[in-house]
C-alpha cells in the first residue's frame, strides 16, 4: 500500500515538469500562469511565426534522420559480423562501439569543437552528422545485435545452399528477419539525436542551431510563452516517437540490458 | 571469404575511429599545449593548463560537481528501490506501462525538461506562488540557481538508469528465497536487509555508476537550473571554450572530469568484485 502510493508520487514527479509545460502552453496571456478557464492557441501561432523555429526543427529532423540511417545501416553490418564470425579483438571492437556511453559528453563536445575546426568543417551540417552518428551508435548496435542473435543461422545457410548469393541472403533473409531490431535501433537513434544537447552545443555555429540549442539560446536570452508552446510540441513529438519505439519492441531490448 | 568478417565490421569501426577516437585523442594532446593569441601552439609541450586548475576556484567547482553528482546518485538509489520493488511485483502489462512512463523523461531533451522545472521552481514559479497563496511562506524559497535546482533536475532526468537494472534484478530474484526466510520466521524488514538487498546490490551499484557518470557529464540541466551561481565543471568548460576561447584549458578541464569519472567507475567495480568474492567465499564455508 505504501509502495503503491509512493510509486504514484514518483510518477507525478516524473511527469510534472512535462505536463505543466503542455498545460501552460495554452495560456492566453503573456504571463507564465497556468490557465484555468481561458485557453488559447495564441503562443502556437507565435511559435510558427518565429523564424528560427521551423528552420531549427527541420535541421534537427534532417540530422536525426541522416545520422540515424547511417548508424543503423553500419551497425547492421557490424552486428552481423560480430554475431556470425569469430573476430580477433572482438572485445576491443565492442568497446569501440560502446565508448560514447562511457566518455562524458562534455569531453566529447570539447574534442569535437577542436576536431571540426581542424578539418575546416566548423559551422557545417556534416560536422553534426559525424558527431551524432557516433553518439547514437551504442544504441543502434545494442538493439540490432540483440535481434540478430535471435535469427537462426540455419535459415541463411539454407538460402545459400539453394543458390542465393551471400548479398542476396543478407538482403532477403537476414534483414527482413531482424527488421524490428533495425527499426527499433533507428527510432531510438532518431530520438537520442533529436534530444542531444551537450555535444551539439559545443559545435553549433550560428547557421546550424538544432532545435534544443535554439531553445537553450532563447531561454538564456529572453523568455515568453512562445518557448512554452515550442517545448509542448517537442514533448508531444517525443511521446509519439516513444510509443512508436515501444510498439517496435525497442524498449524491451534496453530493459533487458 | 576469409576477409568477410573484417569487411562487415570495418565500416562502422572506421567511422567510430575517425569520428570518436581521433577527436578525443587530439583533445588530450591539445590539453598539453599552451594557448597563444594566435591559437594553439602545437610545438610546445607544457603542463601549464593543468597547473592553472590547481587553484581554489577550480578545485571548489570540481568539489561541487563531485558532491552534487554523488548526492544525486544516493537520493536516486533511495527513491528507485521502493519503486523497483513495487513494479517488479505487478503483472507484465502494468510493468511495461510503468517502465515506459519512467523512461519518458530520459527521451525528452534536457533543455525542455529543465525549462519545465524552471517554471515550477523559480522564485515566482508555480511552487512558490502556491505556497505563498496558502500562506505557508512569506519569502519565496530559493529552489533554483543553486545546488538544489541541479539536484532536482538530475534526480528526475537520470532516475531510469538506476531503476532499470534494479527492476531487472528484482524480477529475476527467486521468490522462494523470500518465502523460505518468511517461513523460518524472518520479519519483512530483515528479509529486505538480509536477502533482497544483498542479492540486488550488484545491480544497484551498476545503476548508480551509470547515474553518477551521467551526473558528472550533464550540461544543460546544471546550466539552466544552477547557472553561473552554482557552476559545475561542464558549465565551466563550456564558458572557457566558447566564451574565453581558451581551448587547451577547456580540454584540460574535460580531461580532469574524464580521469575522475573513470577512476571512480574502476574503483567501484573493483570494490564490487571484491565484495562478490567475499560473499562466495563465505557461502562455501
Amino acid at each position: 500500500m505504501i509502495l503503491r502510493v509512493f510509486n504514484w508520487l514518483m510518477i507525478v514527479f516524473m511527469l510534472a515538469p512535462l505536463a505543466l509545460i503542455v498545460w501552460m502552453s495554452f495560456t492566453p496571456t503573456a504571463m507564465f500562469r497556468l490557465p484555468v478557464d481561458n485557453f488559447s492557441l495564441r503562443w502556437y501561432r507565435e511559435a510558427f511565426n518565429y523564424p528560427g523555429f521551423l528552420n531549427s526543427f527541420l535541421l534537427s529532423a534532417r540530422l536525426a534522420l541522416i545520422s540515424g540511417l547511417l548508424s543503423s545501416a553500419l551497425a547492421f553490418f557490424a552486428a552481423y559480423g560480430l554475431v556470425r564470425y569469430r573476430i580477433p579483438g572482438r572485445a576491443a571492437r565492442e568497446g569501440l562501439f560502446m565508448a560514447p556511453l562511457l566518455i562524458p559528453a562534455v569531453v566529447f563536445g570539447v574534442a569535437m569543437l577542436q576536431f571540426v575546426n581542424g578539418i575546416g568543417l566548423y559551422n557545417s551540417f556534416w560536422a553534426l552528422v559525424i558527431a551524432h552518428t557516433t553518439i547514437v551508435t551504442p544504441y543502434t548496435i545494442r538493439t540490432i545485435h540483440a535481434q540478430l542473435r535471435a535469427v537462426p543461422e540455419e535459415l541463411e545457410l539454407a538460402a545459400m545452399n539453394l543458390g542465393a548469393s551471400h548479398a542476396a541472403t543478407l538482403w532477403r533473409i537476414t534483414l527482413p528477419l531482424c527488421r524490428r531490431g533495425v527499426l527499433a535501433g533507428f527510432l531510438l537513434s532518431f530520438i537520442i539525436s533529436f534530444a542531444e544537447v551537450t555535444v551539439t552545443i559545443f559545435m553549433t555555429g550560428p547557421a546550424y542551431q538544432t532545435l534544443p540549442i535554439r531553445i537553450y539560446n532563447y531561454l538564456t536570452d529572453q523568455v515568453d510563452p512562445t518557448v512554452v508552446a515550442i517545448s509542448a510540441m517537442l514533448i508531444g513529438l517525443s511521446l509519439a516517437l516513444i510509443v512508436l519505439l515501444d510498439r517496435a519492441g525497442g524498449l524491451k531490448t534496453l530493459r533487458r540490458k | 571469404m576469409r576477409w568477410a568478417p573484417v569487411l562487415f565490421v570495418a565500416p562502422l569501426a572506421v567511422v567510430m575511429a575517425l569520428g570518436f577516437v581521433v577527436p578525443s585523442v587530439q583533445s588530450v594532446l591539445n590539453s598539453f599545449h599552451p594557448n597563444t593569441p594566435s591559437g594553439i601552439d602545437g610545438a610546445i609541450w607544457t603542463l601549464e593548463n593543468y597547473g592553472k586548475l590547481v587553484d581554489s576556484f577550480y578545485v571548489g567547482i570540481l568539489g561541487r560537481t563531485l558532491r552534487v553528482s554523488l548526492t544525486i546518485s544516493a537520493i536516486t538509489a533511495v527513491l528507485a528501490y521502493p519503486v523497483a520493488i513495487y513494479i517488479a511485483g505487478l503483472s507484465g502489462r502494468a510493468q511495461a506501462l510503468f517502465l515506459l512512463v519512467y523512461m519518458t523523461p530520459w527521451l525528452v531533451n534536457a533543455v525542455v525538461k529543465a525549462f519545465g522545472w524552471a517554471l515550477l521552481l523559480a522564485s515566482n514559479g508555480i511552487i512558490n506562488r502556491w505556497l505563498r497563496a496558502a500562506e505557508v511562506i512569506d519569502v519565496p524559497l530559493r529552489l533554483m540557481f543553486n545546488e538544489t535546482g541541479i539536484m532536482i533536475g538530475l534526480v528526475h532526468g537520470h532516475f531510469v538508469f538506476v531503476l532499470l537494472p534494479l527492476w531487472a534484478a528484482l524480477s529475476g530474484l527467486d521468490s522462494n528465497l523470500r518465502w523460505a526466510a518468511a517461513n523460518l520466521g524472518a520479519r519483512p524488514w530483515s528479509i529486505f536487509w538480509r536477502i533482497t538487498l544483498p542479492l540486488t546490490l550488484p545491480a544497484l551499484l551498476a545503476g548508480v555508476i551509470i547515474n553518477f557518470t551521467l551526473n558528472m557529464a550533464a550540461f544543460a540541466t546544471p546550466a539552466l537550473l544552477g547557472g553561473a551561481r552554482a557552476p559545475v565543471v561542464s558549465y565551466l568548460a563550456y564558458e572557457t571554450v566558447l566564451v574565453d576561447l581558451n581551448w587547451p584549458l577547456g580540454a584540460a578541464m574535460a580531461m580532469v572530469l574524464l580521469a575522475i569519472t573513470l577512476a571512480l567507475v574502476l574503483l567501484s567495480q573493483w570494490v564490487a568484485a571484491r565484495g562478490k568474492r567475499r560473499v562466495m567465499f563465505e557461502g562455501t564455508r
